[in-house]
């Protein structure tokens, strides 16, 4: 059959990237292969104590956040499909960015059965440390193709901090 | 199996060469079943209507969304759990899905199919009276 059980893997909050690597990582497909032989010999039975825990976790919305800086600035960007910019709530404390909001399901109308979930949804909140003071009346959020952008310019401070230290040789 | 598998199947992958170099990711799908359609849900954050390529191809229908990256280059990394690149997926039609009728629309990162059913293949409640 040419169903593909991968994507219906738990994937818990740490293990996320193997879930979109997998064409770089080869072995990814052959520890979910060995995965699935594990699971099918012991009848599909979670055996780990968390087992409970984890249902619930896997089928929550988390999204997938990625950091750069430059000397200037940081920009934070996170994945967050399905979602209108008014449902996205971003907040800043002094030392990390909070990003809060809800990913619903699509409403259909009676009659509709599901035949394929691979998508989560749910209600998320990622705070997202930040590694030095930013300009707090600077920072621009935009939202685009269900992409969250966030442009935190650093502090004139932090920018002269970064000091370069000579590494001598005896 | 379920009956999904019967009319919307996935395409098995085959090992094709890529001539471009970027990463090629397999967007997550809900697929829905109604009376008289079948839809189509993925997450295809970073692409927009105007980057999205659907070819029907005999009976394999095949989603292409191009993503242009947004951070700049000169960017240094410190975070990365998701890899920006285009998405990609393949799904095999049965005779029920009318391929005329084929809609698709992208909204803040979803791509929505809407697979009608041919009319023959539509259920019909038949009404039993009483005699």
């Amino acid at each position: 059959m040419a169903i593909k059980t991968d994507t219906m893997q738990k994937s818990k909050p740490g293990t996320q990237m193997e879930a979109r690597r997998e064409w770089e990582i080869p072995f990814a497909t052959l520890q979910r292969e060995m995965n699935r032989l594990f699971d099918s010999f012991f009848g599909g039975v979670n055996l780990s104590p968390w087992a409970p825990l984890e249902r619930g976790v896997a089928e929550a919305f988390t999204p997938r956040v990625n950091v750069s800086e430059t000397d200037k600035e940081i920009k934070v960007s996170a994945e967050l499909p399905g979602l209108d910019e008014n449902d996205i709530d971003v907040s800043l404390t002094r030392d990390a960015l909070t990003i809060k909001g809800e990913k619903k399901e699509e409403k259909e109308e009676k009659g509709t059965s599901h035949c394929r979930v691979e998508r989560s949804y749910g209600s998320f909140t990622r705070s997202i440390p930040l590694p030095v003071d930013v300009n707090t009346d600077k920072v621009e959020a935009t939202f685009k193709k269900g992409v969250l952008y966030v442009t935190l310019p650093k502090t004139v401070n932090a920018i002269e901090k970064t000091k370069k230290i000579q590494v001598k040789s005896k | 199996m379920s009956e999904v598998t019967k009319e919307v199947q996935e395409q098995e992958k085959t090992q094709v060469e890529r001539t471009r170099s970027t990463n090629i990711y397999t967007p997550d799908v809900d697929i829905l079943e109604k009376d008289d359609s079948i839809i189509v849900f993925a997450d295809i954050p970073g692409a927009s209507e105007s980057s999205v390529n659907i070819t029907l191809e005999k009976d394999v229908l095949s989603i292409y969304a191009k993503v242009e990256p947004e951070v700049p280059e000169k960017h240094q990394l410190l975070r990365a759990e998701y890899g920006v690149g285009d998405y990609q997926r393949s799904f095999t039609l049965s005779n029920e899905v009318d391929r005329e009728k084929i809609e698709a629309m992208v909204k803040n990162g979803v791509l929505r199919l809407v697979l009608p059913k041919a009319k023959e293949a539509q259920t019909r409640k038949i009404i039993v009276q009483a005699g």
